[in-house]
């Protein structure tokens, strides 16, 4: 994974990697998702944006209040 | 025939099948062996907080079954269903709730408005269960699924909560749109009404350009096609705008 894209995209809070972006930033998840080599499609029930490739519609995604976490960013920078 | 209403949570893990698939094959199951009949299957959203632990959502999946099997009997093969399908790691409950017998439905509407936003615990689901007389089991791991399998029946019951699981395909694709008025749209698919995002209900002679992924929400106890106007012209709804549902 481009890690100038973690850092930029992303931040480490509490031992989470936190999307900066936050809720509703559909262009900025697209974007990130197409970058981003760890993208797996949720299941489509799961899905919340209209295009498939998005951090918002991806396995890894954890949602929280305010946003979501990406655990597949957790497990690869803990290696 | 009886009328009942049967939920299903925390069955799943990264990469296996999803929970409203299965609930989807354990409804097929109950109506065809029956010769009852089974709803759309609904999805429910849950709270999303740290304490509470989900695979990449937290929803529940819930369904309404009309047939003469008896509470023991949906229980055993759905369970069975439940038991084999359900991730390893995942900690499947189910609920399952006689809706033509005597119960508080208020207190049932509550406690699913409450699982929305804010952390239960497993043994208030239990107490209600039993005050309601409504079956709650858990089946593997922490059984933490009890939890959204009674509030999914909860918010199922307040009939304007959730999504219906899988897609609307009538011949439409991503890129090449294909208009029908509603009554086709509701003789073949099933659903009770099209309406607009300001519930405006369609008429039947009204047209509607359908394109990519078509979903249905639960409305005023109805399923519902949700629809936007563009351009004067009526369209499906997009997924962001079926994200309040």
């Amino acid at each position: 994974m481009d890690l100038n894209l973690v850092e930029h995209a992303f931040e480490l809070k509490d031992d989470r990697w936190i999307f900066k972006a936050g809720l509703a930033q559909y262009p900025r998840a697209r974007q990130v998702a197409k970058l981003c080599t760890r993208f797996i499609p949720d299941d489509e029930d799961e899905q919340i944006d209209d295009e498939p490739r998005s951090c918002y519609n991806c396995q890894y995604r954890r949602w929280m209040v305010a946003g979501f976490e990406c655990l597949a960013l957790r497990h690869l920078l803990k290696k | 025939m009886k009328n009942w209403l049967i939920c299903i949570d925390d069955t799943d893990d990264i990469g296996t099948k999803g929970t409203g698939e299965i609930a989807e094959e354990i409804a097929n199951l109950l109506a065809n062996m029956s010769g009852g009949h089974a709803s759309f299957v609904t999805r429910h959203q849950l709270f999303v907080h740290p304490d509470i632990p989900y695979t990449s959502h937290n929803s529940a999946m819930c369904f309404a079954l009309r047939s003469p099997l008896t509470k023991a009997e949906i229980h055993q093969y759905a369970v069975a269903h439940l038991v084999a399908e359900s991730a390893p790691a995942a900690d499947p409950g189910i609920a399952i709730l006689d809706v033509d017998s005597h119960y508080d439905a208020a207190a049932l509407m509550d406690f699913g408005r409450r699982a929305k936003v804010e952390v239960i615990t497993k043994a208030a689901a239990y107490d209600l269960a039993e005050q309601l007389n409504i079956q709650l089991t858990e089946h593997g791991g922490t059984g933490q699924g009890v939890i959204g399998a009674l509030a999914g029946l909860g918010l199922r019951l307040m009939g304007s909560d959730g999504r219906v699981k899988g897609q609307i395909k009538l011949g439409q694709f991503e890129d090449v749109s294909l208009e029908l008025s509603v009554a086709d749209i509701l003789e073949q698919t099933g659903l009770d009404a099209v309406m607009s995002t300001d519930k405006y209900r369609l008429a039947l002679d009204e047209r509607v350009q359908l394109k990519g992924k078509v979903k249905a929400v639960y409305l005023d106890h109805q399923f519902v096609l949700l629809v936007h106007q563009e351009a004067e012209q009526w369209r499906n709804a997009g997924k962001q705008a079926l994200q309040a549902y």
